[in-house]
């Protein structure tokens, strides 16, 4: 496991931990992503500044993250989850196989969590629909957890999200 | 109402005199039907109350995008529907990601209003989180450590051990255990934002690392169940209005067969001589000073009934008296004169004492020390401990 760049600072990321399982085993309980999420949070957080709270928040991002995975990935293949660390943000770089097409949808739905409505559009989701699609939860990791997404493409049948999560300054 | 499976692992309640209605605990559904029973629950609190109802998520620890826009969705639609409903969302400061989440819902709907509970878990807060206090709590700690390095073994410290001291406030004495006793693990909570600041800096000052200071409510904790082998809570119970209720969480956050650890005192039994008469005058009004901003500081001998209604068995009780024979006797004075100034300087002052009791109050504590330094005197602050191991 390599460091992972920042594209915007060209500093390196620290790698902190990987997690890979095959898909169909994740996809067989939906409780796959409460537990991995709960369980590297507590791994990777023991030494932030406050750990406990810290875990909470993490974990409460990475199961969206998850959660999305699990909707939208298929059976064949692997799910790979690698964390890393700069300073006071931790990027996790999340791929899982994926139908066919689906690289656009994820490419317009990380694409508007950088635009300047993005706030927007997350509050006209949660005022409208009964259920969260994929994208407002795209929304909600940029506008609630102050997350910088993007979108890796190094194959037709995979999707990569790359989420940076600056949460231990919203933290301490 | 409490929903068991692994995913729904929280507690749903209302509470219909106070118009209250509570979500607790980690709900991450697949789906909405999984949450069907407690999503009516809110629309039918919604139609008993008139005017307000409270929703309080303080001890929320996880919730899912689709429970959250299921639950919102209930709410803004009553709010649509009822001119005359007003819900106030009350969110912890403690739980970073709910307050960021549900304060959206203050700008979609007029009706709705979040509020973060912080500042008050409990009425004496802001006496015992004043900085003044610190030199207080570091010469008690100072003090007490004599006693209690023997006394922890006997009631299940060891090295090794994953252990939890809750209200930790200035970190000292986890600092201690850390060099005297080497446990796995630590984590160190406390309600005060400065006083954590203070417990980083003396544990980064003294190269302790690996204690894993963290904010939080203790009668509220983030914590999960099951997870340490001796838990302590020293001084804390006396001060907490609802002792019981903190108890609840020291016990939920022990393993099975793991201990709980207390200390608490009994103020009135404070003694000193010479002057033991004013002295004794003077402490048993510092019981009922406390009392008076609902805090019990005569919860030590009543260790051993709290800890057995909490649940525990296999309890231990014994207790200490710290005298200013131990080490310096200007360590014993110093901590009075603490006293002195936050109790009858300030508690006294902010209960409305007239300045004849005040004075008569503040003599108490100036016998007291003159008895410390008296060269033939004898002073002392008796402290119960007490530990109980949760069932297996």
């Amino acid at each position: 496991m390599g460091a992972s760049v920042n594209k915007t600072t060209g500093t390196a990321f620290e790698p902190l931990l990987q997690f890979d399982m095959e898909m169909e085993i994740f996809l067989s309980d939906w409780q796959h992503c409460d537990h991995v999420s709960s369980y590297l949070a507590r791994m990777i957080s023991h030494n932030r500044t406050d750990p406990v709270r810290h875990s909470n928040f993490f974990s409460s991002a990475l199961n969206e993250l998850l959660e999305v995975s699990f909707r939208g990935g298929t059976t064949d293949g692997k799910i790979g989850l690698s964390i890393y660390r700069q300073g006071v943000t931790e990027r996790v770089q999340l791929s899982f196989p994926c139908p066919p097409g689906q690289a656009r949808f994820y490419r317009e739905a990380v694409s508007r969590t950088r635009e300047s409505d993005a706030e927007a559009r997350y509050l006209d989701a949660i005022s409208n629909d009964l259920a969260p699609s994929r994208e407002s939860v795209l929304l909600d990791l940029a506008v609630n957890y102050d997350a910088r997404l993007r979108l890796d493409e190094d194959a037709a049948s995979a999707i990569t999200l790359v989420v940076d999560l600056p949460l231990e300054g919203m933290v301490s | 109402m409490i929903a068991a499976g692994l995913t729904q692992r929280f507690k749903v309640a209302f509470d219909p005199n106070s118009q209250v209605f509570s979500l607790a605990g980690t709900i991450r559904p697949r789906s909405i039907d999984e949450i069907a029973e407690s999503i009516h629950a809110l629309r039918e609190a919604i139609d008993a109350v008139k005017g307000v109802l409270y929703i309080d998520v303080k001890r929320l620890i996880q919730m899912n995008n689709t429970a959250f826009q299921a639950f919102i969705r209930v709410a803004l639609d009553a709010c649509r529907e009822r001119s005359d409903l007003r819900l106030i969302v009350v969110t912890s400061s403690v739980v970073g990601w709910t307050t960021r989440m549900f304060r959206h819902l203050s700008t979609i709907e007029p009706q709705i209003s979040v509020e973060v509970y912080d500042s008050m878990f409990y009425p004496g807060q802001s006496f015992v989180e004043d900085t003044s206090f610190i030199p207080i709590l570091r010469t008690q700690t100072k003090m007490t450590w004599r006693h209690e390095r023997d006394i922890l073994p006997r009631h299940g410290m060891r090295p090794g051990i994953a252990m939890a001291d809750i209200c930790c406030g200035i970190g000292d004495f986890a600092v201690l255990v850390q060099k005297e006793f080497e446990p796995g693990r630590i984590v160190a909570l406390d309600h005060s934002r400065a006083s954590l600041a203070y417990a980083r800096k003396v544990a980064a000052d003294f190269g302790v690392t690996g204690i894993e200071y963290t904010f939080g409510d203790a009668s509220e904790m983030l914590i999960e169940d099951n997870q340490f082998d001796f838990v302590t809570c020293r001084h804390s119970l006396q001060i907490f209005n609802q002792p019981e209720l903190l108890l609840k969480e020291l016990y939920r956050i022990c393993k099975p067969g793991g201990r709980v650890y207390i200390t608490n005192e009994k103020n009135s039994h404070c003694l000193g001589e010479p002057r033991a008469n004013s002295i004794q005058w003077t402490y048993t009004e510092v019981a009922k000073l406390f009392s008076h901003f609902e805090m019990d500081v005569e919860l030590g001998p009543k260790s051993r009934r709290y800890l057995a209604e909490a649940g525990f068995d296999d309890i231990l009780v014994e207790s200490f008296m710290v005298t200013n024979l131990d080490g310096d006797p200007q360590d014993f004075a110093d901590m009075i004169a603490a006293w002195e100034n936050v109790y009858a300087g300030e508690m006294a002052v902010k209960r409305g004492d007239p300045p004849e009791f005040i004075e008569r109050f503040r003599q108490g504590f100036r016998d007291h020390i003159f008895a410390a330094l008296h060269p033939k005197g004898y002073a002392g602050w008796p402290i119960w401990a007490a530990s109980g191991r949760k069932p297996l």
